[in-house]
């Protein structure tokens, strides 16, 4: 900063510097990683892979334990059922003081621990005072809103914006409600709860995570598309045309495409429907499962999942086929 | 259960990783407190390292302070004034020691004693009086009322102490206590001021003798020194914060930079090396902004409520928008308060950076407020006048329907009101028709007043040598180096076609043969007239004269001599005047057609078409010298000698090829050639570039780094600073790596300023900002420092310190002609106009600005006013009316001068007093006439004063008298003889013999002198010639 | 003991006490009354000794009895009773599932999240003394909270942090439940308030992100609160919104903001929010979600696995 004026041929050539990417500009990287507030996204990208295999790993261990006692039916009479150690004569329940209140104490202690640290080591950032006149960019929603943020690119605001969120806390709410199978309550499982533990997997880790991380790390300036390492260039200019589909199949008129686009949306739902189905009836199990289901339940859980794979399939219209909108009427678009 | 199977969950013990855990809290906690402490307090460690060094500074100082006072006390003199001190202290000794026993061991005392018993009665009185108010019976109140009496009766035996200690008891009632007491307090009172008195000899002496040593005293005195060393004994570390209320301004500053205001000036080297220690550079700065009211970051920027780090403090953290101007730029913070000023003391390289963006003429491209008021104001008196119209038409309107009302209503009344009413109008629309009057003269002044920084393209047929034009555009640089016209980036056809263009766009007029002049008195002129005060010679190490106009030394190779002639002769002269109105240059056969001669200057400037004002002079500042046709004819032939030799021009016939006319129009509109340059069809062209009045503040997203943003991040120029200074150094900087159109690039040429020249417009940029104090601490003057200011502005536009001192301490461009240090030559420089105001008259002043030679006569144009025996020569400046009074109320201004300006009568001169002043102006002792002019052209040859016949109307009589009495004093190495009177009495008397005459005068001779000259007249002068030559 | 105690304190305790029993008050008072004041005096030492011995053993005493209800012996019942009758411990069961202590089942998200919320409402509650919610003041007071107010940054730093670690935690929590089906019945509907403390947590975060009022909180407001503009029928920009009369100055978006844009009124609207309504509509989710953990019978595990073959059918409505 003190430093007073560097001649003009002392420039560090321009050639040295190529938003082409060609080499990976570690100063970005460091700088993306290193601003506060993206640091719960770098403890994200370590915490959830480590609790996924944690919680996994468990699940596979009772599925073995399982496999055994389906295996011989006499163990499992006698067996206590669990991966945890247990001898006849211990306790089968403890008292909560000291020995739970000890643990929580501790844990206490460690969070109280991480939280000091991090605070003293980083400061909450401060920007300048707000601006209206001054628009930043990128200006990113806080982290954990960056998922909805991302989804403004395939979606209008009215759908990633208001009809998704709602749609995410809904359809979490009626989990419970449609997930008719009975085992794996209190224990960590696969075998026996995979469609509806991959369904979530998806939807937590592909979806909502990976999302979030995309914002974070991937969107740069103009919210385009910067693979890490990529020097976020305010200058940078990328040609896309994004078709909308009726055009494509040149229809013109907005009646037209209205309806086109009524007709197309109608098939996914259809077609996404069968596809459902018979996934969801594909093991015998899942089809014993599927038959303790009421109708509502059924057509609920269709729905949602349907709604869910709209994300995606959007997403890849989006990305590979450059395609923006599929339904267009006077009203709203999709 | 046995061993081998314990539960684990119910035996396993958790104590370590809790011991551990909780081990790891403290620690944390404890860096926590750490942090708190010191890690994010580094002003602590600032405040213990100063408090060390200062402490060791003060201590080593103090002595060296001591032994050099020890030696002045040891002076003789000092010695004496002590003596004389104690002498008459020890005088009043025995009375004031009388008085102090009287004072303490007898009135204070017995008063005391007194007091008490008094006291106790008047309680009890006031008491029983306020019963009485607050009773309701008559019959009680008297009661009370007796009861007083006879309180106040009652007499008290007091006891009251003797001087020799023992007491004595007083029968004393209530009246008499009150009036013993007021007695003695009077008493007391007279005998102290007694003690005044007779100390008061003492006291005077006293105060002599300290003065006598503080006046010889350096710095600081050792008592202050001994005080600073008992302040820093008591130094406690803390915040040390400058809260200005009202602006809620909050500076920490000081908690690190604690020698800022000490009253020792502290330098790096005494503070240990420590830069942060030393005092402020500047104090007389810090007495007019004193800092309990201004704060530092106002000025200097920065963050002055952080303290965490230095990097924070300074505002050099991401996202902090004011941070701290660096060294070279630190006057940028002037310019947020000072914005209306080209000059603002104590601030050269912001000063500098002003001339620099006016004299380069960047304000012909980029709009800034203040820089281009001629035109703004222009256009403001023009709006006045439209509107005033309109309010004119309406209003007479009016009272013509009101007229009508009252024609037409029944009651009388209603109509004498509404006839009144017309008639108010009537009488406000002619004081309508003064301010119209007001504001057409102004505008016509103002016409006069634009500038432009470049030479006018149209008359470049008649003054250019085709051939050259091209080479000239190609880099101007190369072809005159440090000339005001920049380099464009034009490749050869562009060039080809913009000096096809400006060929084809001049005028032609006829233009008189001129004979050949004599080279070698040209020269003598060109260097004696004062051309060189502006003008720059010769090349390279040989280079002199001043920088405000071009060099000439190869205006041999460009120039048309007839053309030079007419130039040097009246640079204001055109070929045809302009007319704003029709938008075109109004020619011959137009006067032809209104059957008008075909003359056009200041006073026939009317278009013969519409009655419009014309342009009627170049837009040139260039004065007329008022030269003769010779010797302009002189000048221009020494120029036209002026050349490289063996320098060949390629032929350029293709600057008459119709052809690539238009394609040099569009470029010479797009490069915004006519910002500078008066180009015939371009005269209402607008500026090209962006307006820079709030650069400064631009967020600097918006400053454009192109591709080199990154690189500025990583080499951290990625700042206001750091943008200007790269754009400045090389205007192309940001294209670099852009793929453009030649069209697309950007368009500012290069100036190839110096890295001075760089920091100073930086300077100025940097603090051309949006201002984030409250407009009331903006320096706005109302009084006459509101003329310096506006004076300036014309000061500046004329370059008048080219030729004259303005303001103490400057040099003029005459200081550094070699020719000029020759002591015969130092009285041919130019006068200094310091004190001007108060030497002249400003109706004079006004008179002479108007036109220096004094004169209407045709033949005596060719000389000066004032100072014949001058060869250098105060031009005619075209000065318009406003500009006038502009520098007359400067220079008032500057001198604290009174206006309007009231002359002191002088009372009139007897004839014998006559007789004596005359005759001794012409004594041997007085030789007067030996320097003054007389009017004699044989005299005045060598004559280097000016004649006494103008002292009259030009100069003050006050001034005139402290002239005579100490000139060297007002001019310090001028010819006018010093020590001509010496003080006698409350008189001043001449030193030198006197004539017989004076013997007996008892009155001030300066005055009779100074009244003999405002009383002076020709035929006197005559006289006075004679009686000189009777010597 | 006590008896005597009491019978010889009580003449003992006056001062100047009644003569002792049996003698008349004839004859040699004085005398009487000196051996009352020593009796009297041996009777006091007896009884300050006697109270002292009884402090050994202080939760014997009345004072130690009245704040800690149960005796801290290592009985099982002391124990059960410690937990239950503690007004912290009570939403505790006195015992529980001996595996549900290790961390491996729980990894006690939902606990911590708890705890990082009573940091944050304490750290939240020390910067409420220092913050002015008011446009330029509120800027100054955050600088002000860095340079000048003591551990003022590190109670910032804190709070900030430790909404993002709640953020965090909370996610984790979900995902922990998810995957050993916690939400299988009876706990359906602790899950649905778990989901619904998921958003309270979230606004909780994005409400307190323009309170600094520098840029980067009020872009992120900006982009927020714009998708509000969108809302189906009720923004302004929303499908049908049109239709039904929205402009920007009537619909949701300037009802969250108090006004068309993002200024003073939003600043101060997201402050009440921040600090008053929504700490006290989670923190009343947060008894209900801890008080069903309790009811629905504790944490649902670890329990033993159940095999496909068991299945009940379920029984027909």
């Amino acid at each position: 900063m003190e430093g007073g004026l560097k001649p003009a041929r002392d420039f560090s050539p321009v050639s040295s510097y190529s938003p082409g990417g060609s080499h990976m500009d570690f100063h970005q990287l460091w700088t993306i990683f290193s601003t506060p507030d993206n640091v719960p996204i770098v403890l994200l990208l370590f915490v959830v892979p480590f609790y996924t295999w944690y919680g996994l790993r468990q699940a596979f261990a009772n599925d073995r334990l399982i496999g055994q006692l389906e295996a011989d039916p006499a163990l499992a009479k006698t067996s206590h059922r669990k991966t945890q150690l247990w001898k006849p004569g211990w306790a089968k329940e403890v008292h909560v003081w000291p020995y739970l209140l000890r643990i929580e104490f501790l844990a206490a202690i460690i969070v109280t621990v991480i939280l000091m640290v991090w605070s003293i080591t980083l400061n909450a950032p401060l920007e300048e005072p707000s601006n209206p006149t001054l628009t930043m960019n990128p200006a990113k929603a806080p982290w954990y809103f960056l998922g909805l943020q991302e989804m403004l690119v395939y979606f209008d605001p009215w759908m990633a914006g208001v009809v998704f969120p709602s749609l995410i806390i809904i359809g979490l709410m009626v989990i419970p409600y449609i997930d008719a199978n009975p085992l794996g309550n209190g224990y960590y499982t696969y075998k026996q709860r995979k469609f509806s533990i991959l369904t979530f997997l998806f939807g937590f880790i592909a979806l909502w995570v990976s999302m979030i991380v995309i914002g974070t790390i991937i969107r740069g300036p103009g919210w385009m598309w910067f693979w890490p390492g990529v020097t976020w260039d305010h200058n940078r200019l990328v040609f896309e045309v994004n078709r909308d589909l009726p055009d494509i199949f040149g229809i013109k008129d907005r009646t037209g495409k209205a309806i086109f686009g009524a007709i197309v949306m109608g098939i996914y739902f259809v077609g996404a429907w069968i596809g459902m189905h018979k996934l969801i009836t594909r093991t015998p199990f899942n089809r014993k499962i599927y038959a303790r289901m009421s109708l509502l339940q059924y057509s609920v859980m269709q729905v949602f999942l349907i709604l869910m794979l709209l994300l995606p399939v959007k997403m890849l219209l989006r990305l590979v086929f450059r395609i923006k909108y599929v339904w267009i009427t006077p009203w709203f678009n999709i | 259960m046995t061993d081998q199977e314990k539960d684990p969950v119910v035996n396993s013990s958790l104590s370590k990783p809790l011991f551990i855990s909780s081990a790891l809290l403290l620690l944390s906690l404890g860096w926590a407190l750490y942090d708190e402490v010191y890690g994010t307090r580094p002003w602590k460690g600032y405040q213990t390292r100063f408090d060390k060094v200062y402490s060791r500074f003060l201590r080593e100082t103090l002595p060296q302070e001591a032994a050099s006072e020890q030696k002045i006390k040891a002076s003789p003199e000092y010695k004496d004034l002590d003596r004389q001190m104690q002498a008459a202290e020890k005088a009043v000794m025995p009375q004031v020691a009388e008085i102090d026993r009287k004072v303490n061991l007898e009135l204070v005392p017995r008063a005391l004693a007194l007091n008490e018993p008094f006291q106790e009665v008047r309680g009890h009185v006031g008491a029983l009086t306020y019963q009485i108010e607050i009773s309701k019976s008559e019959s009680s109140k008297n009661s009370m009322r007796k009861e007083i009496e006879e309180l106040k009766k009652e007499v008290h035996m007091v006891k009251l102490p003797k001087p020799d200690g023992s007491t004595e008891k007083v029968p004393m009632d209530f009246a008499t206590m009150d009036k013993t007491l007021q007695d003695w307090k009077a008493d007391k009172a007279t005998l102290l001021q007694k003690r005044v008195d007779l100390l008061k000899p003492a006291t005077e002496l006293r105060a002599k003798r300290d003065k006598y040593l503080t006046d010889r005293i350096s710095d600081v005195s050792a008592a202050t020194l001994e005080g600073l060393k008992n302040k820093m004994a008591t130094f406690e570390v803390g915040i040390r914060q400058i809260h200005v209320k009202d602006v809620d301004l909050v500076d920490r500053c000081e908690s690190c930079h604690l020698g800022t205001r000490e009253p020792v000036t502290l330098t790096k080297a005494a503070m240990g090396g420590e830069e942060v220690f030393v005092s402020h550079p500047n104090r007389e700065l810090l007495k007019v902004h004193d800092p309990e009211k201004f704060g530092c970051t106002p000025c200097h920027g920065g963050n002055g409520v952080a303290l965490t780090s230095v990097e924070k403090a300074h505002g050099y953290n991401e996202h902090w928008l004011w941070p701290l101007h660096a060294r070279e730029n630190f006057e940028a913070g002037c310019q947020q308060c000072h914005s209306q000023e080209i000059v603002t003391e104590m601030a050269d390289t912001l000063d500098a950076g002003r001339e620099t963006f006016r004299l380069r003429g960047c304000m012909a491209c980029h709009r800034y407020e203040g820089f281009d008021r001629d035109p703004d104001a222009l256009s403001a008196v023009n709006q006045d006048i439209r509107q005033l119209t309109q309010q004119k038409a309406e209003w007479t309107r009016e009272a013509g329907f009101s007229v009508e009302k009252g024609d037409r209503t029944r009651n009388n009344d209603e109509a004498q009101k509404l006839y009144q009413h017309a008639n108010d109008l009537k009488v406000r629309t002619s004081l309508i028709d003064a301010k119209i009057e007001q504001d057409d003269d102004r505008a016509r002044s103002l016409v006069r007043e634009i500038k432009k920084v470049g030479p006018s393209l149209k008359e470049v047929r008649m003054k250019m040598h085709k051939e050259w034009l091209p080479v000239w555009l190609k880099d101007p640089h190369a072809w005159r180096p440090g000339t005001k016209m920049p380099t464009f980036r034009l490749d050869d056809g562009e060039i080809r076609a913009v000096a096809a263009f400006i060929w084809q766009s001049g005028v032609t007029g006829d233009l008189p043969q001129q004979p050949a002049g004599d080279p070698e008195k040209g020269k003598e002129a060109f260097e004696t007239r004062g051309c060189m005060a502006c003008h720059s010679m010769g090349e390279g190490a040989d280079k002199q004269g001043g920088t405000f106009a071009a060099n000439l030394s190869r205006v041999g190779e460009k120039d048309n001599y007839d053309y030079l002639v007419r130039w040097v002769h009246n640079p204001r002269q055109r070929t045809l005047p302009y007319c704003p109105f029709e938008k075109k240059d109004i020619t011959a056969e137009d006067y032809k057609r209104a059957g008008l001669p075909f003359v056009f200057d200041t006073e026939h400037s009317k278009c013969p078409n519409d009655g419009h004002e014309l342009l009627v002079m170049q837009m040139t500042p260039m004065p007329s010298l008022r030269l003769s046709e010779a010797e302009a004819r002189d000048i221009a032939s020494y120029l036209e000698t002026r050349k490289h030799t063996g320098v060949t021009y390629a032929n350029a016939d293709y600057l008459d090829d119709p052809s690539l006319k238009a394609r040099g129009q569009f470029l010479v509109r797009f490069y915004g050639c006519a910002g500078c340059h008066e180009i015939a069809g371009l005269e209402e062209e607008q500026r090209i570039g962006t307006e820079l009045t709030k650069e400064g503040s631009k967020p600097i997203e918006r400053l454009d780094f192109a591709l080199l943003g990154h690189d500025a991040e990583r080499q951290g120029w990625y700042t206001h600073k750091g943008f200007f200074e790269h754009k400045l150094e090389n205007p192309a900087v940001y294209d670099q790596g852009k793929e453009k159109a030649k069209l697309d690039r950007l368009k500012m040429p290069n100036f190839n300023l110096s890295k001075p020249e760089i920091d100073q417009l930086t300077t100025f940029l940097l603090g051309s900002v949006d201002p984030s104090i409250p407009a009331r601490y903006f320096y706005n003057p109302g009084d006459q420092r509101r003329d310096i200011v506006d004076g300036w502005w014309v000061v500046r536009k004329y370059n008048c310190m080219g030729c004259h001192q303005v303001h103490v301490g400057q040099t003029t461009v005459f200081m550094t002609l070699p020719r000029y240090q020759d002591p015969d030559w130092k009285d041919q420089r130019p006068p200094t106009l310091i004190g001007e105001g108060a030497r002249v008259n400003p109706e004079w002043l006004m008179r002479f600005l108007n036109n220096p030679s004094l004169t209407d006569n045709p033949e005596e144009m060719d000389r000066d006013g004032v100072r014949r025996y001058l060869h250098a020569r105060m031009p005619t400046f075209y000065f318009s009316d406003d500009e006038i009074q502009k520098l007359v109320r400067f220079f008032a201004a500057m001198s604290s001068q009174a206006a309007p300006y009231i002359a002191d009568r002088l009372d009139p001169l007897t004839d014998q007093e006559r007789t004596m002043a005359r005759q001794l102006f012409s004594s041997e002792g007085a030789p007067c006439l030996k320097c003054h002019a007389t009017g004699d052209p044989k005299h005045d040859a060598h004559a280097t004063a000016p004649n006494f016949l103008l002292a009259k109307e030009r100069l003050k009589p006050g001034w005139a008298r402290r002239w005579m009495l100490d000139p060297a004093m007002m001019s310090p190495g001028t010819a006018m003889p010093s020590g001509l009177f010496r003080a006698e009495g409350d008189r001043e008397v001449f030193a030198g013999p006197t004539p017989a005459s004076f013997n007996g005068y008892t009155k001030d001779h300066a005055q009779l002198l100074v009244r003999y000259m405002f009383q002076f007249t020709p035929e006197e002068l005559t006289r006075l010639r004679a009686s000189a030559a009777g010597q | 003991m006590a008896e005597t105690d009491g019978k010889k304190g009580a003449p003992a305790s006056p001062p100047a006490g009644a003569p002792p029993a049996g003698s008349n008050g004839d004859g040699k008072n004085g005398k009487g009354r000196i051996t009352a004041l020593l009796e009297g005096g041996k009777v006091v030492r007896e009884r300050a000794v006697d109270e002292l011995k009884a402090l050994k053993q202080p939760e014997k005493t009345d004072l130690w009895k009245s704040v800690l209800r149960v005796k801290h012996d290592e009985t099982p019942r002391s124990r059960a009773l410690g937990v239950l009758s503690n007004v912290f411990l009570h939403l505790h069961p006195a015992k529980i599932n001996r595996d549900a202590v290790a961390y491996n089942y729980t990894w006690g998200m939902g606990g911590m999240t708890f705890y990082v919320y009573i940091t944050l409402v304490f750290t939240g509650t020390l910067l409420m003394f220092y913050y002015h919610p008011s446009k330029v003041v509120a800027f100054r007071d955050i600088l002000y909270l860095e340079h000048d107010v003591p551990f003022g940054k590190l109670l910032r730093n804190m709070h900030r942090w430790g909404a993002h670690l709640m953020v965090i935690m909370v996610e984790l929590h979900m995902f922990r439940v998810f995957l050993t089906g916690s939400y299988k019945p009876p706990r359906q509907f602790n899950w649905v308030v778990g989901v619904l403390l998921l958003v309270l947590t979230l606004l909780l975060s994005f409400t307190g992100y323009l309170l600094p009022d520098d840029q980067l909180g009020f872009w992120a407001v900006t982009v927020g609160t714009n998708m509000a503009r969108a809302t189906p029928l009720l923004g302004h920009d929303g499908p049908f919104g049109h239709q039904l009369g929205m402009t920007p100055f009537n619909d949701v978006r300037f009802g969250l903001l108090g006004g068309s844009i993002v200024d003073a009124n939003a600043l101060l609207r997201a402050y009440i929010w921040h600090c008053v309504a929504i700490p006290i509509i989670a923190s009343t989710f947060m008894v209900v979600h801890f008080w069903r953990v309790r009811k629905d019978g504790g944490i649902s595990g670890p329990s033993p696995v159940v095999l496909e073959s068991e299945i009940k059918e379920p029984r027909k409505l």
